[in-house]
């Protein structure tokens, strides 16, 4: 009988996903997000000594002071926008950036696993309903709810109960809760990003969050790609 | 009645078979790893990275324990060989479904030649984890400045370890003895326990 050897081959080549607790993930985020906020503050104000000394040794102009009201940002504190005070609004940017990076690294190289045994993709399109269902399913255990497009490049996703933030709850009230989602949720558009950009579709993919744990991520693409 | 090795065996895996929300260890391992490249990026310093990723084990660690408590009902254990058995049977198995086995010594022999203190309880006793396999190393290799820096990749588990125990009042030093990732045998985790810590009333409580 030819069962058991050709069996035990094909777990050799393609064993079984491994797994770990969903909750260990949800901890370790938790902990990437304040680890992030940081080292980004470390990276920054080592990057500002750098450019204090340049000018010091006078290598570099001092930086200008920026326009007056340029943006009106109510939450950064009379920030000069060249240097990098860090405000509130700062500070979110390099975690952000991070986050981002990071999940464009995990999108990138998940997508490669999955996509190891399909067919070439055939369109934008195509690879959208990839993202849909194939990722969606292997990251967050479910399918997107809604796909809009304008056919022109511009995909919504909607997700109505998106797993990252299903859980997310703040003792100051749903405003923070909504505050802190946003930021948690820009790993997970980093993912999306970095598998399309793997996949050879280089867009940008934002994500928007009205009320929790609805979320909604518009993809744009490059026109025919 | 003391809890055989086999029976936390048993209870390790029906906790993990009872877990229905998992998630691919690759995602997991992805993401451990883009964020020690990046905390390698902003420190530019492999012992604080090593620091940092301890501390971060430290506050996943203090709420993984109550999780695990949760789950487990199991109740206190007995002494320190106990908790050896059960972090290495229950508590990696039922968060990462991998099985270290585990080695336990008791304290140092004291200088002056009283009776011999009991082997497990008592400060200074410690296990040894010998992990086969490691979720967070999976696609890992490290560059040569990494291994000369002294970069432990996987010190996020020492943390959690430390945190863990700390709230069920063990006072405890956790420290990466060999890895596989820097050319090593074996990855092994030494735990000593440094002391128990008396419970704290909060304050204002009566």
């Amino acid at each position: 009988m030819q069962a058991a050897p050709a069996s035990a081959l094909s777990v050799l080549a393609d064993p079984p996903a491994r797994m770990v607790d969903s909750a260990v993930m949800d901890y370790l985020l938790i902990e990437v997000v304040n680890a992030l906020r940081v080292s980004s503050a470390v990276a920054s104000a080592r990057a500002k000594k750098i450019e204090c000394d340049m000018v010091e040794a006078g290598l570099v102009l001092p930086p200008a002071p920026a326009p007056p009201a340029k943006q009106h940002n109510p939450r950064d504190s009379a920030s000069n926008t060249s240097s990098k005070v860090s405000g509130s609004g700062d500070e979110d940017e390099g975690v952000r950036s991070r986050l981002e990076a990071i999940g464009m690294h995990v999108g990138g190289n998940f997508a490669e696993r999955l996509c190891r045994d399909r067919p070439l993709f055939s369109d934008s399109l195509d690879v959208i309903k990839f993202v849909c269902k194939d990722l969606w399913v292997s990251c967050w255990d479910k399918q997107v709810d809604n796909l809009r497009t304008n056919h022109r490049g511009v995909y919504v996703l909607q997700d109505n109960a998106f797993k990252p933030i299903a859980r997310i709850s703040s003792w100051e009230g749903r405003q923070e809760a909504l505050k802190q989602a946003k930021l948690y949720v820009v790993l997970p558009a980093g993912i999306i990003r970095g598998a399309l950009s793997r996949i050879g579709f280089h867009g940008t993919v934002v994500p928007e969050i009205t009320t929790l744990p609805q979320c909604t991520f518009q993809i744009k693409l490059p026109k025919n790609t | 009645m003391a809890t055989t090795s086999k029976q936390y065996k048993a209870i390790g895996e029906d906790l993990w078979k009872s877990r229905t929300d998992k998630i691919n260890s690759e995602l997991f391992a992805l993401t451990y790893g883009a964020l020690v490249v990046q905390l390698i990026q902003d420190y530019e310093d492999y012992a604080e990275v090593n620091k940092q990723l301890e501390k971060m084990g430290y506050n996943i660690g203090t709420r993984l324990i109550e999780d695990f408590l949760a789950r487990s009902s199991l109740g206190r254990c007995s002494d320190f060989r106990e908790v050896g058995e059960v972090v290495a049977k229950v508590g990696f198995k039922s968060f990462l479904n991998i099985t270290p086995t585990v080695a336990h010594s008791g304290p140092p022999p004291p200088s002056r030649p009283t009776s011999t203190a009991q082997q497990s309880g008592v400060p200074g006793s410690s296990f040894i984890l010998t992990l086969d396999e490691n979720p967070l190393a999976e696609f890992v290799e490290l560059p040569d400045e990494a291994l000369e820096g002294g970069l432990w990749f996987s010190n996020v588990l020492c943390g959690v370890l430390r945190g863990a125990l700390e709230m069920v009042q063990m006072q405890v030093q956790v420290e990466f003895l060999s890895d596989v990732l820097r050319g090593d045998e074996s990855t092994e985790i030494r735990v000593t326990l440094l002391k128990y810590l008396e419970e704290e009333v909060p304050v204002g409580d009566d």
